[in-house]
């Protein structure tokens, strides 16, 4: 892997749920804070939809995918678009080593989630490092 | 009474995590679900059509669906008519924001001031075409069998989640059995009680009479229709015993 290539961070709509809030938050976190131009992200949307340059930019790039419930539809849409799946994360399993951050909000994320979010930002930056430069994640 | 779907009207928005008009979808399909009409609206994320199953994908075949678009790829709104059912009516942000003559500079991230008042303007916006379906009163397409004023429990939503249809399990599957085994139904116990409340009593074509509204909300191959219509007049004898009659 070299660093022409981009990992593109795909978080589930999550439109019902604050754990789609937060992994939504988490994956800007990453992509303007942490990771700026070596990340980048897709509307989960296209994918849906069988857009052929959002099929091809998940299928020649590393995806880390982000779900906010056991429904999974960020994993499942970038395997049914044939994408290369290389870290799928689950809001829920940083939320279980975070249990005083229980996020409630949906629409404007809370200061819970947003901590949950930094949270899980840290541990997408570290799978993006040893993505790109094939660092072991600590 | 059994929650019946048409009483609400379905949102869709786009996920649009790319683009700040994405985010004015979001939040603002959001104002609508949770502050704006929150007892008339459900809502379903975009990509379940594809990772979820029978129930999700019958949604926009269940209630009268609104797609919010944020930019003219309209993934809502075809992805809902590729995956679940022709929708209603579309909200789209960018043209909102050409009409309004607003150019957007927001951050995809988080809204600012001028953001914010878009996303209360296209809830606005939302909100009144949630009106107008609900005026409507029902969905022209359900044939025999009028769905329309029927009551609902009050949606029971927990802090952290707003009304969202994959929540409480989707839309209601009943499990029948057919001559090559058991097929799942959706909606067939709300158009039961439905029926039943309206006087339908089983008779020689009470079959075909069923047949014709569960075809609205399930994809009922030509030839199945006979042992469709022979099993569903089978079923609601059933049920019409069970209630008395």
């Amino acid at each position: 892997m070299t660093t022409n290539n981009k990992v593109i961070i795909i978080p589930c709509s999550g439109i019902g749920k604050a754990y789609g809030t937060v992994g939504r938050e988490a994956t800007y976190m990453v992509m303007e804070d942490m990771r700026p131009g070596l990340t980048d992200t897709v509307c989960l949307s296209l994918l849906v939809m069988g857009d052929e340059e959002a099929r091809r930019r998940v299928r020649e790039n590393p995806c880390i995918t982000i779900d906010g419930c056991p429904l999974a539809c960020a994993r499942k849409n970038v395997e049914f678009a044939g994408g290369q799946q290389a870290v799928n994360l689950r809001v829920i399993d940083t939320y279980k080593e975070h249990r005083d951050l229980k996020p409630r909000a949906v629409t404007f994320i809370d200061e819970n989630g947003r901590q949950l979010a930094r949270f899980l930002a840290q541990q997408v930056a570290a799978e993006v490092d040893r993505l790109l430069y094939n660092e072991e994640v600590s | 009474m059994p929650d019946l779907p048409n009483k609400k009207v379905g949102l869709v928005s786009c996920s649009g995590e790319e683009l700040a008009e994405g985010t004015i979808a979001r939040v603002a399909t959001l104002l609508v679900l949770e502050k704006l009409r929150p007892d008339d609206t459900v809502t379903i994320c975009l990509p379940l059509f594809l990772a979820g199953g029978q129930e999700e994908q019958a949604f926009a075949r269940f209630y009268p669906t609104i797609a919010i678009d944020g930019c003219d790829k309209l993934c809502a709104k075809r992805g809902t008519e590729a995956h679940s059912g022709p929708v209603a009516n579309v909200v789209v942000v960018s043209d909102i924001m050409a009409e309004l003559g607003i150019s957007l500079t927001n951050s995809r991230r988080a809204l600012d001031e001028e953001g914010l008042r878009l996303a209360r303007l296209v809830a606005d916006e939302i909100a009144r075409r949630v009106d107008a379906l609900r005026r409507e009163e029902k969905m022209p397409e359900l044939g025999v069998i009028d769905l329309s004023g029927a009551e609902r429990p009050a949606p029971k939503v927990a802090p952290g989640e707003t009304v969202c249809a994959c929540r409480a399990g989707g839309l209601p599957v009943t499990q029948v059995e057919m001559a090559w085994g058991r097929v799942g139904i959706v909606g067939l116990q709300p158009l039961f009680e439905r029926a039943y409340a309206q006087g339908l009593r089983p008779s020689p074509d009470v079959g075909e009479q069923l047949l014709k509204t569960v075809k609205v909300y399930n994809y009922v191959p030509a030839s199945a229709e006979s042992e469709y219509a022979k099993v569903l007049a089978r079923e609601y004898t059933t049920f019409c015993q069970r209630k008395g009659t």
